[in-house]
């Protein structure tokens, strides 16, 4: 028997550089699933602030929805779990990959795959949408650096989407 | 494509974000053991299809994920308001 887990990447771990825009896979990184009907017992729990607004990104979380947030921390990171509290805190840190779009032209690549208008989501919102067909957050850091978060198992179809329309060019 | 506004997240949001869920304010039977079958018929089945004007829910699944309401009109597709589930029809 094994002792060892070996991480298997599901794409490249080299950076894609294309005119304008670079593609990286974000190192592995912790990720935890807030739910509650009143954040007031988390923002206790966790000793944090919520973002209030959906799309909107806080420290770290962002929340998704009337009662969702998500957690991004540095790989490691542990939280206590809310024992016997009306929350549910879930690790969903294996669940999804990220991946960085970084560049002038990364607002335009995303815009070639997402329905959302990015020239009015700015620096400090994230919201869980879709490129073309599959589910992602695309949480926007700066006007030209953007993450992208995906499930694992879409990850290799979504970084060849990406990598194809990045290097058609302007 | 259609913009649809999202009650929860307060804004427009494009259609393929959202899955449609059937006609909005089926009342639930508050006393199902009295229900007979004509009446679960209507509960279970029978649905409006109108021509125009019709109540339906909505559910934002590629973003917030919660159900709403919305007025929409069949013919033209134009959603006249949408509103958060649980509020009286408009």
């Amino acid at each position: 028997m094994s002792d060892t887990l070996t991480r298997n990447d599901p794409v490249p771990t080299t950076l894609f550089t294309a005119d304008g825009v670079t593609i990286r896979l974000a190192p592995p990184m912790a990720r935890f699933s807030l739910r509650a009907r009143q954040g007031q017992a988390l923002e206790t729990l966790l000793g944090v602030k919520l973002p209030k607004k959906i799309g909107t990104v806080k420290g770290g979380i962002a929340c998704l929805g009337p009662d969702e947030w998500l957690l991004r921390g540095a790989a490691g990171t542990a939280i206590p779990i809310g024992d016997g509290l009306p929350v549910a805190i879930t690790d969903i840190g294996e669940r999804s990959v990220c991946f960085t779009v970084e560049g002038p032209r990364a607002a335009q690549l995303l815009m070639s795959g997402c329905p959302l208008d990015l020239d009015r989501f700015a620096a400090g919102r994230a919201a869980r949408t879709l490129f073309e067909s599959v589910e992602i957050i695309l949480i926007r850091h700066a006007a030209d650096r953007f993450e992208v978060e995906v499930w694992r198992s879409f990850a290799d179809w979504l970084w060849t989407a990406l990598t194809k329309a990045a290097s058609h060019g302007p | 494509m259609i913009l649809i506004h999202c009650p929860y997240c307060d804004e427009k949001r494009p259609e393929i974000e959202f899955a449609n869920a059937g006609q909005a304010h089926v009342v639930r039977p508050v006393d199902p053991s009295t229900y007979d079958d004509a009446q679960w018929e209507a509960f279970l089945f029978i649905r409006a299809n109108p021509r125009g004007r019709h109540h339906e829910r909505w559910r934002h699944i590629h973003g917030c994920g919660r159900f709403f309401n919305a007025v929409r009109d069949t013919v033209t597709d134009k959603f006249e308001a949408t509103y958060k589930a649980g509020k009286p029809r408009r």
